[in-house]
């Protein structure tokens, strides 16, 4: 198709205001009077709040109210499920938020937040995905599952036995990836207000402004309508800005207080405040014949979700579809999950689960090929999908998948010798 | 010594939701009595640059300059839920639900014009730069602005809402078959490394990275979502992890958390293969996950090619290249080699 603008290189719009400063950042806008929020986290990964104390954060200049878990009328918060608490009386992970000081400048807040007193119950806590799926580790989420297994996925596609006989050779490793954090560059922050209408205007940096607007309303007792969230330019987001951060919070201070309340993480709280990239355990077994065609592949994959669900179960049935590679494999078994653990929750990060099992599957595949005494460029064409070839999951590809002249494309840059520099 | 080394990565990506989930995307249209149009829609443009992919679709539809379109997102009083910016769909969903309002917009604008025209048809009209007017016969067309101003003093206005949902069905619980993604995206990228042996340091030298994307719709776009996936996959293979004692965070400042600066990123060149995807905008798929993930195959391959050991657990930190070719080492003494 011949087109015009569309497959032109069209300047953004935005990059003038993003090169020479005048792009508006949640952190750059302010309104009169407004109060700044400091968040009160928990210092424990599992504990029970017995009592919290704001006497003497009250009593500090300029601090205009503290707020806890009584004090939100929905007091829940989630993508998938709402079982992250807006504020918590019952923590789960380090850095839960706890109370919220609201003071006249943000320095009295960060002064006033230090001395909110809160009586913890200490509880045992388990840091161990596989630990915390044994039967008799303490569930986390009762409410919801009663193991701390929150999903389960297998994927079963032709039979194991026949497999295995086939193949000549068969490689078996693990594999673990880490925790990772998003790291965009601008740490959240949120204008939150009662706008002349009467109704709740938050402005923030987030990727998908009409779930805020969901969330903030629920967790209030506001309808939709009374609502609006305004993204403002974002600082990178990588899945980081998919839950909610400080957006309730902040429009909770400015519904209670009647003031507009403004609200910026440091570095240290960002890293609390939003969730982590799955780290996970990968046993893998992949087998082939002599001939360098996949027979078989047996793979387990061990999800650490942490503290909440978040977007868990997706991220770990993702990681299950994507678990062989774009590879045909006749023979497959696999089980994925997703585990309950008192660490950072983990959610969505770029790759979204995909992205852990290439380290498993492309390293299989170099050692098959190192085996087999073929290269790894050999290895891969002799297996790749094409137009017409099966998913593990069954599924038939059509329409667009050039792999082949992706390959084609890579492959002069894989001749032995003198590098590609 | 210093010892260089080559790998090779493949990754494969389902975009959207997936697994049955509505993967839905809205947007408004108005053209207005200038010639100019505005878009809406509640996509948020994290800074990968969807907004400027929109005004590139509607100006493309309504033959039309990209800057002759306002694209406005992501306001809940303003725009339409638009899904989330995540699962690589924002090009893909909401660039297909862009192209359905504007021409939805285009039917009743054709339609006035083909009857100002005395063309029996619409299918005899076309948009073309800045003008409307009868296909092959350049003496019957006027200014886009002209016709539309018209159509508004006779009371016509060309408006549009249109959603678009993306393919996905889910899969069986016991067994794990069925379609979950549409479509998936592939790619493709090699790494050189250096590997210090005395020190453990990797230096990636060059990454070359190809990818298919249905239809570059932003070259300039395409290359940046590339250089960032490759310098996002470098910190992922080689530096980030964030260090846990009991649930506390011991590194959470970028002084301790480590991604990668100016000085780790290499030379990358971004190739794209435009095969064209039938259900995408212009043929069209998403690209922003994908552009990530063969990168830390490619090193950690490379590693391997280059001093023959075989890193299981990342990053690929110059500890763990230390105690890798310590146990190498000590495994070809047992051999007696």
């Amino acid at each position: 198709m011949n087109t015009n603008v569309v497959g032109s290189r069209v300047i953004r719009e935005d990059a003038w205001g993003k090169v020479f400063g005048q792009s508006k950042f949640p952190a750059d806008v302010n309104l009169p009077d407004q109060l700044y929020g400091v968040v009160v986290r928990s210092p424990y990964p599992h504990a029970r709040v017995r009592n919290i104390v704001t006497e003497k954060a009250l009593e500090l200049a300029g601090v205009v109210t503290v707020l806890t878990a009584k004090d939100v009328p929905h007091n829940s918060h989630g993508v998938l499920f709402r079982d992250q608490p807006v504020l918590a009386d019952y923590v789960r992970m380090v850095g839960d938020p706890v109370a919220v000081v609201g003071a006249e400048t943000m320095e009295i807040a960060r002064a006033a937040a230090k001395l909110v007193e809160i009586d913890y119950e200490v509880l045992p806590a388990v840091f161990d995905a596989e630990q915390a799926m044994l039967p008799e580790a303490l569930p986390l989420h009762p409410e919801l599952k009663p193991t701390n297994v929150l999903y389960h996925m297998p994927i079963r596609r032709g039979t194991m036995e026949d497999g295995w006989a086939l193949a000549d050779v068969v490689i078996e490793n693990e594999y673990n990836t880490q925790h990772v954090d998003h790291a965009f560059l601008q740490p959240e922050a949120v204008l939150a207000y009662v706008d002349e209408r009467g109704h709740m205007v938050v402005q923030t940096a987030t990727q998908y402004a009409h779930y805020d607007r969901g969330e903030i309303a629920h967790a209030l007792g506001l309808r939709f309508s009374q609502v609006q969230v305004k993204t403002l330019a974002v600082g990178g987001a990588f899945g980081g800005r998919e839950d909610i951060s400080l957006q309730i919070i902040a429009a909770l201070l400015a519904l209670t207080t009647l003031r507009p309340v403004k609200m910026e993480n440091t570095r240290e709280e960002s890293f609390y405040s939003h969730s982590k990239r799955h780290p996970m355990r990968m046993y893998y077994k992949t087998g082939a014949t002599k001939d360098g065609k996949l027979v078989a592949m047996e793979a387990k994959i061990v999800g650490d979700a942490g503290a909440y669900a978040s977007w868990s179960i997706n991220v770990l049935r993702k990681s299950a579809v994507h678990a062989t590679g774009p590879y045909v494999i006749p023979n497959v078994s696999i089980d994925s999950f997703a585990v309950f653990t008192n660490n950072p929750y983990a959610g969505a990060m770029r790759g979204f689960g995909a992205a852990q099992t290439v380290l498993a599957y492309e390293s299989q595949m170099d050692l098959l090929a190192k085996a087999l005494g073929i290269s790894a460029l050999e290895i891969r064409l002799l297996n790749h999908f094409k137009v017409g070839s099966t998913t593990a999951t069954g599924q038939v590809l059509t329409g667009s998948i050039p792999l082949d002249q992706c390959l084609a494309k890579i492959a002069p840059y894989l001749q032995k010798g003198d590098g590609i520099l | 010594m210093k010892k260089r080394g080559i790998g090779l990565g493949c990754a494969w990506y389902g975009t959207g939701y997936g697994n049955g989930f509505p993967d839905v995307s809205s947007a408004f249209v108005e053209i207005h009595d200038d010639g100019s149009a505005t878009v809406l829609t509640g996509a948020v443009d994290v800074g990968q640059g969807s907004n400027s992919i929109y005004a590139q679709i509607a100006a493309e539809e309504l033959g039309l300059q990209a800057q002759d379109i306002c694209v406005y997102s992501a306001d809940t009083d303003a725009t339409p839920d638009s899904g989330t910016t995540a699962a690589t769909r924002q090009t893909y969903n909401t660039g297909n639900a862009v192209l359905r309002a504007v021409r939805q917009a285009k039917v009743s604008l054709l339609d006035y014009a083909a009857h100002k025209f005395s063309c029996p048809t619409a299918e005899g009209i076309e948009l073309s730069g800045g003008y409307i007017g009868v296909k092959g016969d350049p003496s019957r067309r006027m200014p886009l602005a002209d016709m539309v101003f018209q159509a508004r003093l006779q009371g016509e206005r060309f408006i549009s809402a249109e959603s678009s949902t993306a393919r996905s069905t889910p899969v069986d619980p016991e067994t794990g078959q069925g379609a979950p993604y549409w479509p998936y995206a592939f790619g493709c990228q090699v790494a050189e490394v250096e590997v210090d042996t005395e020190t453990g340091l990797v230096h990636v030298l060059k990454v070359v990275a190809v990818h298919d994307v249905g239809k570059a719709l932003n070259p300039t776009q395409v290359e940046g979502q590339i250089a960032g996936g490759v310098a996002q996959g470098i910190g992922y293979a080689l530096l980030e992890e964030l260090e846990l004692h009991e649930g506390k965070i011991k590194n959470p400042a970028l002084s301790s958390y480590l991604i990668p600066t100016a000085l780790d990123v290499p030379n990358i060149e971004a190739f794209f293969v435009e095969e064209a995807e039938a259900t995408g905008p212009f043929g069209a798929k998403g690209l922003g996950e994908p552009a990530m993930l063969p990168t830390v195959a490619a090193v950690i391959n490379a590693i391997d090619d280059a001093v023959g050991v075989r890193i299981t657990s990342l990053p690929a930190t110059p500890e763990r290249i230390l105690q890798a070719l310590a146990d190498k080492k000590e495994e070809a003494n047992l051999k007696g080699e």
